[in-house]
């Protein structure tokens, strides 16, 4: 580096000055160990001079070391001179003499003082102001003996500011010397070093290579103001970026402020609700201890008493026998004295007396033991209090939530619960069982699922089905009671509609499913779709609500629809049932089967009936209700619209038929046309055609010149009219007014073996509109 | 159909038409001309209804061909058709026929409705009729009108009797509506012969629905009851 090799050559520093210093330092020093450690070679000089501006100007000052920052900032301005640091060995020698203990050391940390004077000194600062050594690493030396003369020149070899009286000494003597603002300039320019990182050029000053990316990094941090006072001109836009980074971390700070502040309050309340857990806990403990030793104590106490009872019983029997003894004695004594008539007489008793006393035994058994017996104490439920006193307790029971709307599938739900905020949970167990109204008694097997979470999807259930579930939450220290039980129904089976059962017209659609479920379900939803709508494609317009297996939907004329059903419980929707077409063109109808004559077969498409050629009308059926037995008809059933409705029948010229409408409830057992309740048009081929048009047994004398082949039937509730014609000639054969006082569906009957096809489903023709 | 209308009354007949009365009838009007007939060298009255609709736009006419004892008064004041005509936008002409034949006013009509129909087969597009004389060749009424016109060449007579016309008819497509009341006195006397006409069709499959009409004889009172049906049959052809 250019910059080092510049500054090596200067050396303008006073002699006077240094010794000053020296000897001061020296003063300092006194009284304290050297001291010589191996990291002190790599001490910054600067930090050093900056602890002894300290020692001199706050030498009583024992605040900490944050406000060094600010005093090393406050030496700043006396920094310019501090490029003088650097010397040659040789010129250390001579300007260093006193000090050169230790200054083989470092050859680059040769400044004025020994290393090993300026740590003692450092360290004996630090000391005294109780601060880590590394506080200082990097503070830079404020020359505070260049404060009475300021620098005014700069050698560029050196890289030294030069006092221009000192031009002449030493080493600067042959050194390139610039004025020192003209120096400053060019620095500017040359390079941000001295702007961007004072550190780095001030760190090769020293020569100490090894510190100098740490010296760096913190003197950028730290020093920012040294910059300023050093290179005062060097860029405004620095000092704004440098201000900008400060304000960059002001915010910083401040916002870990908070955080801290917050964790702060946190870290509070946590320790105030444990410290109330464990003042429960050693309440409870000493409360049960306490209830311990008053057990106890009664115990010993009852012990004791019927311990002193009983040696005090014996120590009474005992005087007694002592008693007996002594008398005894005195008597045999008294009897020894006596004369022996008298103790012979007295002796035989005596001695019956005294046998009969040796002959009780005298009981020197101590009956009660004085020691203590050993009597153990159960602490157990003390143990298990201490014992639980560290862990945390067992949660409460959880609240099962009530089942969300919507959330369930056919197979599935979702069963979701809380808990208490104090609550430590590892795992729930969930369990759950059908529910069978219709099997009372009948216990159905329980299941549980294990799961982290508060909510759990359980799986492979019965559709439609309720299930009642409840939960337990469970961590190291137990289980929590159960939650309360809480019945959760899966969503239905897609129903599925009755496609050969659909009606339509023009404007509604009649259709009808099952339901699918074996339960009730609550509603159906009629999802609808038109399906050749350029405009609205895709559109689905739902029909919601729906209480029956069965709904009548209006629709838009000449469309094309897809259908579908849902059915839904509080769990929510099924499955979409498969979807069924429905077209409103002209009216559509299917045959009831029901209403059948058994002679009459239905085609497999539903549209055609057939009469085949054996059967005889010999034979009278039975009346029946919904069935045809006297004429051999079928009835369709049309959709309950009170519209117009169409359809055609083809028909053999010369086969006998009656087409035409009748109420659902007309004699079965009459013939069509034969009552007020069936309006028909009847052929009969015999030699010549005859067409009747009945109502309660009478027709119009009408003659048709041209067979129909195709006969179109026209029902209009609107005006009241049921017309006939003749399709492929656009004829109008005859019209009915009749009073329709109910729904009226079309009817079909063969007199001779043959088939008629009906057609529907097609649009009314046009001359059918003047009718 | 109104300009071909009248544009053979002004060719054919070069005459001067002369508005009688004009009177507002269902929203629509109903006018009375009269005209010199030159081949008849006679006075000559016609009808036509016009209805609301033909005040904004075309609209197709039915021509009404009198018989009997018709007059365009009767027919006007009595069928009752204007109700329907004003409904489906229909232009009514009644066609007046002569008066001063010898023969009487009744026979000819029926040969100048005949002879009509016959003409007018290739332009029209339905028929209807009230108790017509179906086979005039063949009844009383016929034969002395024919005779009396035509002579007694019988094979002339078939060109202007329905029953024979239709049994040559080319076959395009005519849809024919009948009412015939059933006490018609024409009927039971054999002037009618509606039967005859019936079966010409059905052999030739020319489309006719008969309405053997219970109880009606051959008034007004029965034509005015079924008015309605045939202006519709008519219109269902006309407005198509």
């Amino acid at each position: 580096m250019d910059l080092h090799s510049s500054e090596d050559r200067l050396q303008i520093f006073p002699e006077e000055n240094n010794r000053l210093r020296r000897e001061t330092v020296q003063a300092e020093m006194s009284h304290e160990p050297m001291e010589a450690g191996e990291g002190q070679a790599q001490r910054d000089l600067q930090e050093e001079v900056d602890e002894l501006v300290h020692l001199y100007g706050l030498e009583d000052d024992h605040e900490l070391g944050d406000e060094f920052v600010d005093e090393d900032r406050m030496g700043v301005p006396m920094y310019p001179p501090y490029g003088m640091k650097r010397r040659e060995p040789t010129r250390e020698q001579r300007d260093w003499r006193l000090g050169g203990e230790a200054g083989a050391e470092d050859q680059g940390y040769t400044g004025w003082g020994t290393a090993a004077q300026s740590q003692a000194l450092r360290e004996a600062y630090r000391y005294t102001h109780g601060c880590a050594s590394e506080e200082y690493e990097c503070y830079v030396i404020p020359e505070e003996e260049d404060e009475e003369e300021a620098a005014d020149l700069f050698c560029v070899t050196c890289r030294t500011p030069v006092r221009a009286v000192e031009k002449d000494f030493d080493e600067h003597k042959e050194h390139e010397v610039t004025p020192l603002n003209k120096a400053l300039e060019s620095a500017k320019v040359t390079q941000a070093v001295w702007g961007l990182c004072p550190g780095q050029s001030h760190c090769g000053f020293k020569g100490t290579v090894g510190k100098q990316s740490q010296c760096c990094l913190q003197r950028r941090q730290r020093r920012g103001a040294l910059t300023l006072s050093l290179c005062c001109s060097v860029g405004q836009d620095e000092i704004h970026k440098n201000m900008y980074k400060l304000e960059q971390q002001i915010i910083e700070m401040e916002n870990f402020a908070s955080h801290l502040e917050e964790v702060f309050i946190t870290v509070e309340e946590n320790f105030g609700k444990q410290e109330q857990n464990f003042e429960s806990h050693y309440n409870e403990i000493l409360e049960t201890l306490a209830q311990k030793y008053e057990e106890k104590i009664q115990a010993l106490g009852e012990k004791k008493k019927e311990k002193l009872e009983a040696l005090y019983g014996q120590l009474v029997s005992c005087g007694e026998n002592l008693d007996t003894c002594k008398e005894l004695m005195e008597t045999i004594e008294e009897m020894c004295h006596e004369e022996k008539v008298d103790f012979l007489k007295d002796a035989v008793a005596m001695t019956d007396r005294l046998g009969k006393f040796l002959k009780t035994k005298t009981d020197v058994e101590i009956s009660a033991q004085p020691d203590f017996e050993d009597q153990t104490l159960d602490f157990s439920d003390v143990e298990q209090l201490m014992g639980s006193m560290n862990t945390i307790p067992a949660p409460s029971a959880p609240v099962i939530n009530p089942q969300a709307p919507n959330s369930a599938t056919g197979s599935s739900v979702r069963v979701c619960w809380s808990l208490y905020a104090d609550d430590t949970v590892e795992n729930y167990q969930l369990f759950y069982r059908p529910v069978w109204d219709n099997l009372p008694g009948k216990e159905q097997a329980e299941f549980t699922v294990t799961v982290k979470e508060t909510y759990c999807s359980v799986t492979n259930l019965e559709p439609n089905t309720q299930y009642e579930f409840w939960v337990i939450a469970q961590n190291r220290t137990g289980s929590s009671p159960s939650s309360e039980r809480a019945v959760y129904m899966t969503a239905p089976s897609a129903p599925i509609i009755k496609i050969e059962e659909i009606r339509s017209c023009e404007e509604a659609v009649l259709i009808c499913w099952e339901s699918g479920n074996l339960n009730p379900v609550d509603s159906y939803t009629v999802e609808l779709t038109q399906a050749e709508a350029p405009a609205a494609s895709g559109v689905t317009e739902s029909v919601v609500g729906i209480p029956t297996c069965e709904s009548l939907i209006q629709l838009q004329p000449g469309q094309s629809y897809t259908i579908c059903v849902r059915a839904l419980n509080v769990g929510g929707p099924s499955a979409r049932s498969a979807p069924a077409t429905v077209r409103t063109t002209g009216s559509y109808f299917p045959l009831n089967k029901a209403t059948c004559h058994p002679w009459l077969t239905i085609s497999e498409d539903g549209l055609t009936v057939i009469r085949s050629e054996r059967k005889s009308l010999t034979q009278e059926l039975p009346p029946h209700q919904t069935r045809f037995t006297r004429c051999v008809a079928v009835m369709g059933n049309l959709i309950p619209i009170q519209g117009r409705h169409y359809w055609e029948v083809e028909v053999d010229e010369h086969l006998d038929y009656t087409v035409g409408v009748a109420s659902e409830d007309v004699p079965k057992q009459e013939d069509l046309g034969a009552n007020g309740l069936s309006w028909c048009m009847r052929h009969t081929f015999d030699s010549r055609h005859k067409y009747e048009f009945l109502h309660n047994r009478t027709t119009p004398d009408i003659r048709i010149t041209v067979p129909p082949k195709k006969i179109g039937i026209l029902l209009d509730y609107e005006n009241s009219k049921l017309s006939f014609f003749n399709v492929d000639i656009a004829q109008h054969l005859y019209t009915f007014s009749c009073q329709l006082h109910q729904f009226v569906h079309p009817c079909f009957s063969l007199e001779k073996p043959g088939c008629l096809k009906i057609r529907n489903g097609i649009s009314m023709p046009m001359h059918a509109t003047f009718c | 159909m109104v300009t071909i209308l009248m544009s053979l009354i002004f060719t054919d007949r070069r005459m001067a038409l002369k508005q009688i009365s004009s009177n507002k009838c269902f929203g629509g009007l109903q006018k009375v001309f009269e005209h010199e007939s030159v081949e008849l060298k006679c006075k000559m009255k016609f009808a036509v209804y016009l209805p609301p609709k033909a005040e904004t736009g075309k609209c197709p006419a039915l021509y009404w061909l009198s018989g009997l004892t018709c007059t365009e008064q009767n027919f006007i004041s009595k069928s009752g058709y204007h109700q329907a005509a004003s409904e489906h936008g229909l232009v009514v002409i009644f066609l007046w026929q002569v008066r001063n034949f010898k023969q009487g006013a009744s026979d000819c009509i029926w040969f100048s409705k005949i002879e009509l129909t016959y003409n007018f087969f290739f332009f029209l597009k339905s028929v209807s009729a009230f108790a017509p004389i179906c086979n005039p060749v063949l009844c009383p009424w016929g034969k002395k009108a024919f005779t009396g016109y035509l002579g007694t060449d019988q094979s002339k007579w078939k060109t202007y009797d329905a029953t024979h016309l239709v049994k040559s008819y080319p076959g395009s497509q005519l849809d024919i509506l009948i009412d015939q009341g059933k006490d018609d006195q024409f009927l039971s006397d054999g002037q009618l012969l509606p039967d005859n006409f019936i079966a010409a069709c059905t052999e030739k499959k020319i489309p006719v629905v008969f309405r053997l009409q219970e109880g009606y004889d051959h008034s007004y009172y029965f034509i005015a009851t079924f008015i309605a049906d045939h202006i519709r049959h008519h219109a269902k052809y006309l407005n198509a």
